[in-house]
């Protein structure tokens, strides 16, 4: 089995890893559920880079695993010990059966604007490209259906999870500085964001993005 | 050259010596205003004038001279030939007396409004001179639309004066309307500039018939906004809730004649014109005049009445314009006349009507009677104003409405449609001239109503103004004809 | 390229970031208020002053400057943003120490938040110069992140719930708006690495274009649109605007300046590079319509949203839409005329807007609101910020003498030139609209009856002088454009549509006129 097939299975994974975090009740569940996806993400990369022989996707693959396997899920895990929100699942603005027809849309509009891509490294992994662009937009779909804040920031990081892995296949010899950059960011973003709702909490006693409606017009 | 100075300098100096004087009125103190707008405005006169008679001293029929250029594209410039001469010094003479009157008019003795002068006044108003004069001398059509905003912002801050909210309004709906029609410009520039790489009016000969109709029909949307023609005339009603002598700057040589002045200048200067123009022009007018004619009967309030009836003066000079196109250059020497003369008429018939609501503190007709026997001089002044806006000989109207009626029969010699045209704006003539007398009939002779007995004395400032264009009401068509002709 | 400028341009990143990490460090129990003035006031001036001289000297010279390797890229198009950067920076960071007096003055700041502010503000700066000096597409979209992360505190200063309900929807929506940036870029760069010779140079913006390699169109496509949605929302354009007014309207009212003075137009300057590469590798009529669908959508949505505002500051952010709107427009129209105009509106709006920001901060100082129906009366009780108000909503409505007037005429010009009439005749209409937008607010404020109790009296000199520069800037880039800005506009024109020489001059009607 070549390596390219298990890649392009693993990343059916991410599809299922991230319905199952815009279902989960509880935000607490849904750090462990992201942790999980990200562990995939780190087997895509490695996979990525033993088929391939890009070197670089190994490093790439620690790099992956310290930020978003470990950082990212311990801040929020960290931030919502110290807020404890009272009502900690707040109904979704969209019901479960419709979040999964909407993503099953997106899944397939992704492929078929994939199969139109001639790029030669992207000949092998053209599921796997699909699935990564799908992943950006389940994770747009996540920040809209959402009402709780906590939710909302996972929904970003689905967003970048789905770029990253889009990078690793179009452009496997990234030079190290640009993965690190935008691993940094990424939190850096989810920092600042946990800093915001901290706040937000404090000062307006709520997590639930459709409180924060004071602004109009 | 002039005193060893080029007219260009002095034009330039009518345009800049007003803004900067509107800046100082900004930074001086309250008490200077109105020196520092009247010796503004005095100044800008002296400089058109100096204009006038340095030009009539030169051979060449048309004198150019660029001010701003990037590359090789002229931005800004200058032009000057008899239609800018004369007109420049029309619109800033009137402006003149206009700020005379109107150190007069706003005090707290005023009846109808009694309110002590403001700064703001004295800035816009002054602004406004330099802006018509600029407009006037503009040699491109950036420049042209430059001044048309920059009159339509002195406007809308002059009309909303008051500060009540339907001077607001009104404010806000001539901004409105006449800023619709500077699109016109906008594309005529856009249009120009794609087909010729030039800006200058100039440059109009060069297009061909297909982008020259189009770019004039643009130039005539705009015009139309600018001077109340239909559909955009409803600003021009609601402006009257603006202190009179800014109504009578609007109505007598400012808003509304911007947009004719910017339309003359683009006809003398686009070379042979398509009679579609003509056409359409003509039709337009002869819609507008019977529409405001059907407006003005039944209007009580003074100011009311002669909105309408600028709308209806200003129909006769696109008239003349578009028989100007269907081939009689009379017709043009006729409009051209008609703005100079009606600019003199009918400031002074606003005046009157400030006059009026001054010291009696009512503009409403029905109320004025006997005027002639407690203010003969205002008695005066609403006779000479009424009779030369219907066109009575020998005050200034007759003449230039003779001259488009016999240059329009030229044109429409043979054409049924044309001279059916011209037949209705003659019917509408005589009766408006009816309407007029039977006016004139109520309020002058006879005892002194109520209202007029009471009659407070005139500031001497406003009874000079009054004298000065009475005078000009005679003379202001011979001045006319003498230079045009 | 001479060591010389290279050096200034590591400084003039430096110079903001060391102030703000000095910022940081400084502990603000001990220290008084001027420590931290003194030290904003030297770093702005130092950008400024770089700034400025780095702009003419690329601008006259014609050469480029590369700073760490081929990292950082300075060209005639960057010089356009880092003078907008540093001379606005530097009147806003002015005004902001009158401004943070006052807060000072009645409690509503501490001294730690006045830290904060500073500490913000310079890293504001740094980011933003890192995004307009990046020639590495991927630093370009950090540092646009970067100037997000660096701003939201900014937005959320006052702590209380509206100004973190702005930053909270200023926070989610840009990074969601960026991420779409981020994948543009990346879809950019890959395609680059495997259509490029060199894989390793796929990264730089100065190898990419004008590189000729085959790039995938469809590929191409998609990066594009992303990077025009992504960039967007950060620039305030349709459909992801609507955090803007929100955000602009509740920072203290100098960041409202530079945020809609100038970041947005570091955005825009990000879309302008992808632009060039999408009309480089697609052809003009693809990226031109995006940018006219787009432009014409915020244009007409933003002006209407700004006749209903009944807060001044929300008008202002609102108009910010609006005027980005016409930049995309201008792109949209395309060819010289069109990327000039965009270039001029992008710079005459940045002063005029923080302007106006400045002047809403004098308004707060005086009224403690900024509701239109509640400040009346400017020109009774505080006469010289009233005839700033209104030389500045003047401006802002398009007219002559002031600068905003020249490039709607030159955009106006380009779209009859590119033939879209249609959208200009609706973009005429929409204009309208500003315009009675912007003298109702006039009318409202300035020229209404001051309420009795009203305290009369001004703002205090220090305040309003940054304010007259502004103004005089805008008149003076209205009346007679500095040559050197003429240049440089001509040549980021130039760079934009990978031409040689004279683009504006050698546009092709004008040169049939004069050439013969």
């Amino acid at each position: 089995m070549s390596g390219y097939i298990i890649v392009n299975i693993l990343s059916t994974l991410l599809i299922l890893t991230s319905l199952v975090l815009i279902l989960a009740k509880s935000p607490r569940k849904a750090a462990y559920i992201y942790g999980t996806q990200a562990l995939v993400l780190v087997a895509i990369l490695i996979t990525l880079g033993s088929a391939s022989g890009a070197h670089g996707l190994y490093t790439w693959s620690i790099t992956a695993f310290i930020t978003k396997v470990i950082l990212v899920p311990a801040i929020l895990l960290f931030a919502l010990k110290k807020m404890k929100p009272q009502q900690e699942d707040m109904p979704p603005r969209l019901a479960p059966t419709v979040t999964v027809a909407l993503t099953v849309v997106i899944v397939v509009l992704c492929v078929l604007v994939v199969s139109g891509i001639t790029l030669p490294t992207a000949l092998e992994v053209k599921p796997a490209l699909a699935v990564s662009l799908a992943l950006f937009f389940i994770g747009i779909t996540c920040i809209i259906s959402q009402r709780s804040i906590i939710k909302q920031i996972f929904g970003f990081c689905l967003m970048e999870n789905g770029s990253h892995v889009s990078l690793a296949l179009l452009a496997p010899e990234a030079p190290m500085l640009v993965e690190i950059g935008i691993a940094t960011d990424a939190v850096l973003v989810v920092i600042v964001m946990v800093i915001m709702a901290t706040r937000m909490y404090r000062t307006i006693g709520t997590l639930d993005a459709n409180e924060i409606t004071k602004l109009r017009g | 050259m002039l005193f060893g100075f080029d007219i260009a300098g002095f034009a330039i100096a009518s345009v800049v010596v007003p803004f900067v004087a509107a800046i100082l009125i900004i930074v001086c103190k309250q008490a200077a205003a109105k020196w520092l707008s009247l010796g503004a405005g005095s100044l800008s006169f002296f400089a058109t004038a100096l204009v006038w008679i340095g030009f009539a001293g030169i051979e060449a029929e048309r004198v150019h001279s660029g001010l701003i250029s990037l590359g090789k594209v002229e931005v800004l410039g200058l032009v000057f030939d008899q239609i800018s001469v004369m007109l420049a010094s029309c619109f800033v003479v009137i402006g003149l007396i206009i700020t005379v009157y109107s150190i007069g008019y706003l005090s707290s003795k005023n009846r109808e409004h009694a309110d002590a002068p403001r700064r703001s006044f004295y800035v816009f108003f002054t602004l406004f001179i330099g802006a018509m004069a600029g407009l006037v001398y503009s040699s491109t059509l950036v420049g042209q639309l430059v001044f048309f905003e920059i009159t339509g912002a002195c406007s809308w801050a002059l009309i909303r004066y008051y500060g009540t909210k339907t001077a607001n309004r009104a404010a806000l709906k001539a901004l409105i309307l006449t800023h619709v029609g500077t699109l016109g410009l906008f594309l005529a520039i856009g249009i120009l500039f794609f087909q010729t790489g030039s800006l200058g009016i100039g440059a109009i000969a060069l297009l061909d018939d297909h982008w020259k109709t189009v770019l004039l029909l643009c130039v005539l949307f705009a015009a139309w906004a600018k001077s109340a023609q239909l559909p955009f005339y409803m600003w021009l009603p609601s402006a009257m809730e603006a202190p009179t002598p800014v109504s009578a700057y609007l109505h007598g040589a400012s808003m509304v004649k911007a947009g004719v002045a910017v339309f003359a200048r683009v006809l003398t200067e686009a070379g042979a014109i398509p009679e579609i123009i003509g056409w359409v022009a003509a039709i337009a007018a002869v819609i507008t005049l019977l529409f405001s004619f059907f407006m003005y009967l039944p209007q009580r309030d003074l100011k009311r009445l002669l909105a309408f009836s600028t709308i209806s003066q200003l129909s006769y000079i696109f008239l003349g314009f578009a028989f100007f196109i269907l081939g009689s250059s009379l017709a043009f020497e006729g409009a051209l006349m008609h703005i100079f003369n009606h600019a003199f008429a009918k400031t002074l018939f606003f005046l009157v009507a400030g006059a009026l609501s001054f010291t009696l503190g009512t503009r409403l007709l029905p109320h004025i009677k006997g005027v002639l026997k407690k203010q003969p001089l205002l008695g005066v002044g609403f006779a000479v104003g009424a009779l030369a806006i219907a066109g009575v000989p020998p005050l200034n109207g007759f003449f230039s409405k003779f001259a488009i009626f016999s240059g329009s029969f030229q044109a429409a010699a043979g054409d049924f449609l044309l001279m059916t045209i011209v037949v209705v704006a003659l019917v509408e003539t005589v009766v408006c001239f009816a309407w007029f007398v039977k006016w004139i009939g109520s309020v002058l002779p006879g005892e002194p109503s109520e209202v007029v007995a009471s009659a407070t004395p005139l500031p001497k400032s406003m009874s000079f103004t009054l004298v000065l264009l009475i005078i000009m009401v005679f003379v202001s068509s011979f001045i006319a004809a003498a230079w045009l002709g | 390229m001479t060591l010389e400028s290279t050096l200034l341009v590591i400084a003039l990143m430096a110079t903001p970031f060391a102030a703000a990490l000095l910022t940081a460090v400084l502990p603000s129990k001990i220290l008084p208020h001027w420590a931290y003035e003194v030290l904003h006031a030297f770093s702005l001036t130092i950008v400024c002053v770089s700034a400025l001289y780095l702009a003419i000297t690329v601008v006259l010279n014609g050469e480029n400057v590369q700073a760490l390797g081929s990292w950082f890229y300075l060209d005639a198009l960057g010089a356009v943003f880092i003078f907008l950067i540093g001379a606005v920076g530097l009147l806003a960071g002015w005004y902001s120490l009158p401004y943070l007096r006052h807060k000072v003055g009645n409690d509503t700041l501490s001294n730690r938040q006045v830290k904060h502010y500073y500490f913000f503000f310079n890293l504001f700066i740094f980011t933003m110069l890192v995004a307009v000096l990046s020639n590495n597409i991927i630093m370009m979209w950090v540092a646009i992140e970067a100037t997000t992360l660096a701003t939201v505190f900014l937005v959320a200063l006052y702590n209380n719930r509206f100004s973190l309900e702005a930053a909270w929807k200023y926070l989610i929506i840009c990074t969601v708006g960026v991420a779409f940036g981020l994948y543009g870029t990346l879809l950019v760069y890959a395609n680059g690495a495997s259509a490029l010779a060199d894989s390793s140079q796929a990264i730089f913006w100065t190898s990419l274009v004008g590189s000729g390699a085959p790039f995938d169109p469809l590929l191409m496509q998609i990066a594009f649109v992303f990077a025009v949605v992504g960039f967007g929302t950060k620039a305030g354009l349709f459909p992801l605007h609507t955090w803007l007014p929100d955000a602009h309207s509740e920072a203290p009212s100098p960041v409202s300046a530079l945020l809609s003075g100038v970041l947005l137009k570091c955005a825009v300057l990000i879309i302008m590079r992808f632009y060039t590469l999408a009309v480089e590798t697609l052809g003009s009529g693809f990226p031109q319509m995006i940018m006219l669908i787009i432009g014409i959508v915020s244009v007409i949505i933003a002006a209407f949203a700004m006749l209903m505002q009944d807060d001044v500051k929300r008008l202002l952010a609102y108009s910010s839409c609006e005027n980005i709107g016409i930049v995309a427009l201008c792109l949209g129209f395309g060819g010289p005329l069109g990327i000039a105009a965009a270039l001029l509106h992008c710079v005459f709006h940045g002063f005029i807007k923080a302007l106006l920001f400045c002047l809403t901060g004098n308004l707060d100082m005086k009224y403690g609101t900024r509701e239109l129906s509640k400040i009346k009366g400017v020109l009774q009780v505080a006469p010289a910020t009233a005839v700033l108000l209104v030389i500045g909503f003047v401006s802002l409505a398009g007219f002559p003498p002031f600068a905003l007037f020249v490039s709607e005429v030159l955009a106006i010009i380009a779209a009859v030139v590119s033939g879209n009439i249609i959208v200009v005749v609706i973009f005429g209409l929409v204009l309208t609209v500003v315009i009675a937008a912007c003298f109702r607010a006039i009318s409202k404020m300035v020229l209404s009856k001051a309420p009795e109790d009203a305290a009369k009296g001004e703002v205090g000199v220090f305040a309003l002088v940054p304010q007259i520069l502004l103004v005089v800037v805008i008149l003076w880039f209205g009346v007679a454009m500095p040559q050197q800005l003429f240049k440089g506009i001509e040549a980021a024109t130039a760079i934009v549509l990978q031409e040689e020489g004279n683009v504006l001059l050698e546009a092709p009607v004008i040169k049939d006129l004069f050439d013969e």
